[in-house]
């Protein structure tokens, strides 16, 4: 090398540390393909004779949009660790407004609100499960399709981000237990990762065929006079995530016990990590799922709410017999699993039942699973950190390790959870206090558990709360400020928050 | 016997002064220095050399040699001069020594072609864990990798009387055991169910590790139970003998001055409790009742540290305290300063290799009151004269088998059991009558 030809020269200044064309162009790729499930509305639509261009026309506005940032941006594929922040956050952006286009698109009264369009999409992608909608009944065939559908996208977008792409950017539950996936460990995201994500995919479009399958049969043979082929399909659609988006504006309180019942089972098995139940189910090892110690406190805490609610229902006499038992059962699945359905208005319930859902809110279901807030894995490592703490106040020199699966957890990790639980409790507050503030300014009078459940219902992905926001209320009361700051919300406790919060640190963006 | 040493340190020296009037020895050392004091003191040929190479073992005429003994303090050069051994001369039997339990381990799944392995830190954690499992013992060793222990107790007022006093048949005595003898005075009874024990009597008994620990509670009713054993140092030979007593169920207390290495055994010992200290604070001390604790071990690398720490643990009230020393005159040091029981690594190892020496069928040997006792461990061969006898068939000549291992499990006989060939019997007797039994088997 001639030192006059190729002298090393001090380069301007890169102004951004994070190639924001390369995230751009992943994220073009991802809304083109996106877009092609706006296809499944529009048959929908014609098979019941209802116009299919409001789908049509979102999905070539998508299609068209991707493909565009996609050739802008083309070459400029420098995807590494620390674009995946961006591309995941702002996958669920994009998805949501996908999701809206339809609705603002259709005509549709009650989602015409561009806000409205949009915090229903956010509710979709992100599995909450809170509407603005006051007549479900309403809606076209193929916009209830859609909303459907969306929930059961993002289902499984969750499940594979959570399993096989947050994992490398060191956030999100799943890390915890990598060395429990059915690979020995994610490395590599040509075979690994692609290989994990398609046994989750099958199992998760298996598990929906199967309800759908079974509610169907219900519909077929009158076990359910309620349902329909259309109810049946719909519902697996929801069930299976998580997400609580009924077609019905009473929600599942429509249908037969037979079905609340299934949709139980289900709801459960959509609370599980993914990659265990993969085991359990695909593989025959049920075994795997007790040595799971998230597992063991997921269903010890499901069991002990299901019987907490059943005995206050029957004490202050709300309901009795069988109908206790499945309200007090369906609710605490459906809250704790963060789905969001209702088969009673549990909003009506007494104080201590209002509690106990209030504090389900709070615990989600496994990592891995398709469930939101704060996840049973971490209240389990959390609880060891504070035995240790307490043991290492009284034996200051005494070294603990924390396990989990018996397999000792490394401090790093640790400390993201506390990180975690100290982050998801601090935005709930704010998010209560904004709430009450803003209600205050347009003179809704919202009362303080309203303002509290709906931030827990919202940062945990549950959907329904209580008061207004019950599950026969609706949350198009609420100010377009309130409803931006619900979006913030749900999208944030989706991405289980350091994502997201990443972005808003200097050091994200700049070198120096 | 013809038999090699290599290594000429501590334990070689150790193996040399047992052996060298009995057996042809030849030593093989790196260092002359280290050599030259043996070939005077000894009738030995030494050579100086790596006891590793080929060339080396093979100049020394190894082949047809009965006993290669491989014991310098690095484990791999071990290994591979038995290994190369081995190749030169296959009826050669090999015997190595290691610091590394992971050896023993996969030794023990027949994955290194090595006759016998001898792992320093294992032997010496289970001399410790010996002493502490039934602090009652005056003597005890263990036969069959564990799996069958001897324990000599003294007889007491204090005794149980379930135990003492009624014919030994009508007894409730723990199982998988029995008395091999009682020792009264002058006297000693290979002892049937017609006899019975009195205070001031010693006794032998040989069972599983379980059944010791029970008649140590039943003879000695006042010492207890060990619960809380307090181990300064969780290096290879601490860790291992919190291993032991982990598994005997017996609570341990790891004291560890480095982050890392507390970490890492707080991580593969679930069950010990392991602190960051360097257990000569006395406030540290305090702070964790350490003399409430009923054993201390010392197993620091260092003499000196071990020293002090014991010293500290003593005068801080802790009674009974065990130390694994390292120099040889070390052991004097530490009971001049009040430690009650010190373990020399290499002094043991070294006596565990000698036993190899022995007759091929005889694979242990235990010596009790002086050497006016013995327990063999012993392998029968077709045609002895007891094969095919049941137990209770055996004419008492004199000697008693406690137990038998068959197929590798220890199996503590009833009457109605048959002796086979091939059995390992571990049997008590006079030493006077070593020979006899040897010939009756």
């Amino acid at each position: 090398m001639s030192a006059e030809a190729d002298a090393p020269r001090i380069t301007p200044r890169r102004t951004l540390a994070v190639d924001v064309r390369g995230a751009a162009n992943l994220i073009g790729t991802l809304t083109k393909y996106l877009s092609l499930a706006t296809l499944a509305p529009a048959a929908v639509a014609l098979g019941y004779g209802e116009s299919p261009w409001p789908f049509l026309l979102a999905g070539a506005i998508a299609f068209g949009v991707g493909l565009a940032v996609e050739t802008a941006t083309r070459g400029a594929d420098r995807l590494g660790f620390r674009e995946g922040f961006l591309v995941v956050s702002l996958t669920w952006v994009v998805a949501a407004g996908l999701a809206a286009l339809p609705y603002a698109l259709s005509g549709e009264p009650q989602l015409s609100h561009p806000i409205d369009a949009y915090f229903e999409g956010m509710s979709g992608f992100t599995t909450t499960g809170a509407t603005v909608l006051t007549d479900n009944e309403a809606l076209s065939r193929g916009l209830l399709f859609w909303r459907q559908l969306t929930q059961w996208l993002g289902g499984i977008g969750i499940i594979v981000l959570a399993l096989a792409v947050l994992p490398r950017l060191r956030v999100g539950g799943r890390q915890l237990l990598e060395s429990e996936l059915p690979g020995p460990e994610i490395e590599s995201l040509d075979t690994r990762i692609r290989d994990t994500a398609r046994r989750i995919w099958l199992l998760y479009v298996g598990l929906t065929i199967v309800l759908a399958g079974l509610l169907w049969g219900y519909a077929v043979t009158g076990a359910d006079p309620e349902m329909t082929g259309f109810d049946a399909v719909a519902h697996a659609l929801t069930t299976v995530p998580t997400g609580g988006f009924s077609t019905r504006f009473v929600s599942v309180e429509a249908f037969g016990a037979v079905t609340q019942w299934t949709m139980v089972v289900f709801m459960i098995l959509g609370g599980i990590n993914f990659a265990l139940l993969y085991r359990a189910l695909v593989r025959r090892q049920p075994r795997a799922l007790g040595r799971d110690d998230e597992f063991r406190l997921y269903a010890v805490l499901l069991a002990l709410a299901a019987v907490v609610l059943a005995a206050e229902l029957m004490a202050q006499g709300v309901s009795e017999g069988e109908a206790a038992i499945r309200h007090a059962v369906f609710q605490a699945v459906s809250i704790m699993t963060t789905s969001g359905f209702s088969n009673t208005d549990f909003a009506a319930w007494p104080p201590l039942a209002v509690m106990t859902l209030i504090g389900l809110m709070f615990v989600g279901g496994s990592a891995g699973s398709t469930s939101g807030s704060v996840k049973v894995v971490r209240h389990v490592l959390l609880g060891r950190i504070l035995r240790r703490e307490l043991d290492q106040t009284v034996h200051p020199e005494i070294v603990v390790p924390v396990r989990l699966n018996r397999k000792p957890v490394d401090e790093r990790t640790l400390r993201a959870v506390a990180a975690f639980i100290l982050l998801y409790v601090g935005i709930f507050i704010a998010g209560a206090v904004l709430l009450a503030l803003d209600a205050a300014r347009i003179g809704l009078g919202l009362s303080v558990v309203e303002a509290v459940s709906v931030s827990a219902a919202m940062i945990g992905n549950v959907g329904p709360a209580f008061g207004i926001a019950g599950p026969l209320g609706s949350y198009e009361p609420f100010s377009d400020l309130s409803k931006l700051l619900m979006i913030v919300l749900m999208w944030l406790g989706r991405l289980e928050i350091i994502p997201v919060a990443v972005l808003l640190s200097r050091h994200y963006w700049r070198t120096v | 016997m013809r038999i090699f040493v290599i290594g000429a340190g501590q334990v070689g020296t150790t193996i040399v002064e047992a052996l060298h009037e009995a057996h042809d020895l030849t030593v093989i050392d790196l260092d002359p220095a280290r050599l030259e004091p043996l070939a005077y003191r000894f009738d030995i040929s030494t050579i100086e050399g790596n006891g590793a190479s080929r060339t080396v073992l093979t100049d020394a005429a190894l082949t047809g040699a009965d006993l290669l003994i491989a014991c310098t303090s690095r484990d791999e050069a071990n290994l591979v001069a038995a290994m190369i051994a081995k190749g030169i001369s296959p009826q050669t039997t090999t015997l190595v020594r290691t610091t590394n339990p992971e050896y023993l381990e996969v030794w023990r799944e027949g994955q290194l072609d090595v006759d016998f392995i001898v792992s320093s830190e294992e032997e010496t954690a289970q001399a410790i864990a010996r002493s502490v499992a039934v602090p009652a013992a005056r003597q005890t060793d263990v036969f069959a990798e564990g799996q069958v222990q001897m324990v000599e107790l003294d007889v007491s007022d204090a005794s149980s009387a379930a135990v003492v006093g009624p014919p030994l048949r009508e007894a409730r005595l723990p199982e998988d055991g029995r008395v091999a003898s009682i020792i009264r005075g002058e006297e000693m009874i290979l002892p049937g169910g017609d006899d019975v024990l009195r205070p001031g009597d010693r006794i032998v008994v040989i069972g599983s590790p379980a059944a010791a620990q029970a008649w140590g509670r039943l003879i000695a009713p006042d010492t207890g139970t060990v619960t809380d054993v307090v181990i300064w140092g969780a290096g290879r030979a601490g860790t291992a003998v919190a291993r032991l007593l982990l598994e005997q169920e017996i609570g341990v207390r790891l004291i560890e001055a480095s982050r890392e290495r507390a970490r890492t055994v707080a991580e593969q010992l679930p069950g010990a409790r392991v602190y960051h200290a360097t257990g000569i604070d006395p406030d540290f001390l305090e702070r964790e009742r350490i003399r409430d604790a009923q054993v201390g071990v010392f197993a620091m690398r260092d003499d000196m540290k071990n020293h002090y720490a014991a010293t500290l643990a003593k005068v801080h009230g802790l009674g009974f305290t065990i130390a694994i020393v390292h120099e040889p005159a070390a052991a004097e040091v530490f009971e001049r300063a009040g430690v009650d029981v010190t373990v020399n690594p290499r002094q043991v190892t070294a006596e565990e290799m000698v036993r190899f020496a022995h007759d091929p069928r005889t694979q242990q040997v235990t010596m009790l009151e002086g050497d006016r006792f013995e327990v063999l461990d012993i392998t029968t061969r077709p045609g002895g004269e007891f094969v095919g006898m049941t137990f209770r068939e055996m004419p008492i000549r004199g000697a008693l088998i406690g137990a038998i291992v068959r197929d590798g499990k220890a199996i503590f006989p009833r009457s109605d059991e048959v002796l086979r060939a091939g059995d390992r019997a571990i049997i008590f007797t006079e030493s006077s009558r070593v020979g006899e039994v040897e010939r009756s088997l």
